[in-house]
């Protein structure tokens, strides 16, 4: 399984990842002056962060999608119907990484569904020339340590 | 050989039934699945039928199970079957089905059959004119009603109220609610909060919420329904929807044994005090996931993980058991979204030890309650964007002065503007 593997001490928030992914993801809900990418990229006094979905396994926002439209793909991944968003946002509640892209104007969660670069590698993690942002195969103790990692929050 | 493996029955056809149903196929390919519904529509999502209402969905939206999708899985379907009676001692359940009785036998039963309107003396049900709101026939009806009724009058300012008054009013009739409580949407919210979403919803002009009323009595005076108010007033309507609260359906499992206080008792396998018997859904108990107190939280994530926990223990996997979630909600009215979790009025008791944090800007009002520093409630109207970062930080027992120092956190007014 594969996995985004984000290295804050690497960036310095050139955005490049943000616009490879609008560049690839966006017209698809760019009707909106507000389209936002599916990674973003903040700063705080703690350094930068990401918000991205992290295709957790037990994905507890695929649970808590009243409107059916968040589901899990046949490759494990987190996809997502738009059509079928009703934008009540329980996914947004139930996200320990706040990942959802809650869009008010368009009544609408979005997340990335790595729809760019599933082959390969991500669109954004190929823009990134900073060495800040991965998407590697995890090895089995590198798994482990994921799964401590994630048992620390607890879902569901 | 044995040409079959286990024959599971699942009663009831929506969250927890599909969501059991698709891990027992997953467990084991021979295993035997039968699901019956009361319902003539295979399985769709509840919490839509008010959008559904409203015309934000379509019925092909609101369907979303199609009779392929249980094909798909091997399911064997049956519609319009309700369920009598179940004999544990010979593994049996007796159903109704187009008037006729039927018997279906099962190795492992799932019960999942959820809850329906609670309806009081005051106002009996009607299927002429007072009716709840719970299930696609409920939803229909009301949007045959809204062709040529004006007005509707409804009792109880809950989710399912509030979010009927809204979808009558998308259909252009005048909703009346009352609601006994001084604030709406019960425990979800504050005063300040209940202000808001007040102010918001009745910015509609076919949207009127009476706050600290009940209806005393309801009567039918010619084509109209009349009630009473407690203070003696009385309205009429065209209609009127009961949404006092809900009650699991459980008349079919008496004389099983089955441990049943108002909800059927569970453990965190789902099963019920009866061998060969698991409930899942809106019809059981659930364990607070931070107290392991066995509560009442009939919401949609805890019956779709139920029903996975309950198929897994089904198929003989009992390594897998329920941790319980928080009582929680999320919803939108005209863009102005509400988000809950935990006991967010913990900070009104008596007894007190509960420190409140609070961040009001005209748009925005957020608040989280702190017991010991650690958080235990979170509620945010107006931006809820990463609430679930809290959510998680409740959960995980995270003292609050640690939570505010991630990055993450930066995203929530609360933590950015509260120093």
């Amino acid at each position: 399984m594969k996995a985004f593997i984000f290295k804050p001490e690497n960036c310095d928030l050139c955005r490049k990842c943000e616009e490879a992914c609008v560049a690839v993801c966006g017209p698809a809900n760019k009707q909106s002056a507000e389209y936002v990418p599916h990674i973003r990229v903040f700063q705080s006094p703690e350094g930068p962060y990401i918000r991205l979905c992290r295709h957790c396994e037990e994905p507890p926002c695929v649970d808590a999608c009243i409107g059916e439209s968040l589901q899990v793909g046949p490759n494990g991944l987190v996809i997502q119907d738009e059509e079928r968003c009703i934008g009540c946002f329980m996914c947004n509640m139930v996200c320990p990484h706040g990942a959802m892209k809650t869009v008010m104007s368009q009544e609408k969660a979005f997340k990335c569904t790595l729809m760019c670069g599933t082959k390969t590698t991500p669109t954004c993690v190929l823009a990134c020339d900073r060495g800040a942002l991965f998407f590697e195969e995890v090895s089995q103790h590198n798994k482990k340590i994921r799964r401590a990692k994630l048992k620390e929050i607890p879902r569901k | 050989m044995k040409a079959y493996g286990r024959q599971h029955l699942i009663i009831g056809n929506c969250i927890a039934a599909v969501s059991a149903a698709e891990v027992l196929r997953r467990q084991n390919q021979d295993d035997r699945i039968t699901i019956m519904g009361d319902e003539e529509v295979p399985s769709y999502s509840r919490c839509l039928i008010t959008y559904y209402l409203g015309d934000m969905v379509t019925r092909t939206h609101l369907l979303s199970h199609d009779e392929k999708w249980y094909r798909d899985r091997s399911i064997e379907l049956h519609l319009s079957t309700k369920a009598l009676s179940v004999d544990p001692k010979n593994h049996t359940v007796i159903a109704e089905q187009n008037g006729k009785k039927k018997k279906f036998s099962y190795d492992k039963l799932l019960v999942a059959t959820g809850s329906s309107p609670i309806f009081l003396k005051s106002f009996p049900y009607d299927p002429d004119g007072v009716i709840g709101m719970r299930n696609y026939r409920d939803a229909a009806t009301l949007k045959r009603w809204a062709q040529k009724g004006k007005k509707a009058i409804i009792i109880g300012a809950g989710f399912v109220g509030l979010k009927t008054a809204y979808g009558l009013a998308k259909q252009g009739v005048k909703a009346k609610v009352v609601e006994l409580l001084p604030t709406v949407l019960g425990r979800m919210t504050d005063i300040e909060a209940s202000r808001r979403i007040i102010e918001r919803l009745t910015s509609h002009e076919l949207i009127e919420i009476e706050l600290n009323n009940s209806v005393v009595a309801t009567r039918k005076q010619r084509q109209k329904y009349v009630v009473t108010y407690q203070d003696g007033r009385e309205e009429d309507a065209d209609f009127v929807v009961a949404s006092v609260g809900v009650k699991p359906c459980t008349d079919f499992l008496d004389g099983t044994g089955a441990e049943i206080k108002w909800t059927i008792k569970v453990n965190e396998r789902q099963e019920t005090t009866v061998p060969d018997i698991y409930a899942a859904g809106d019809v059981c108990v659930s364990p607070h996931i931070l107290s392991k107190e066995w509560i009442y939280n009939a919401i949609w994530p805890v019956a779709a993980a139920q029903g996975r926990v309950a198929a897994y223990n089904m198929s003989g996997d009992s390594s897998i058991t329920y941790a319980g979630n928080l009582p929680m909600n999320s919803v939108d009215f005209f863009e102005l979204w509400i988000t809950a979790i935990g006991n967010v009025q913990a900070d009104q008791a008596e007894n007190g030890g509960i420190e409140t944090i609070k961040f009001q800007s005209p748009r925005i009002y957020q608040k989280v309650l702190l017991k010991q520093g650690v958080p235990i409630a979170f509620m945010a109207v107006g931006n809820v964007d990463g609430a679930g970062l809290v959510r998680g930080a409740i959960v995980a027992g995270m003292p609050w002065k640690d939570f505010i120092k991630k990055p993450q956190a930066k995203v929530l007014p609360i933590v950015k503007e509260v120093i």
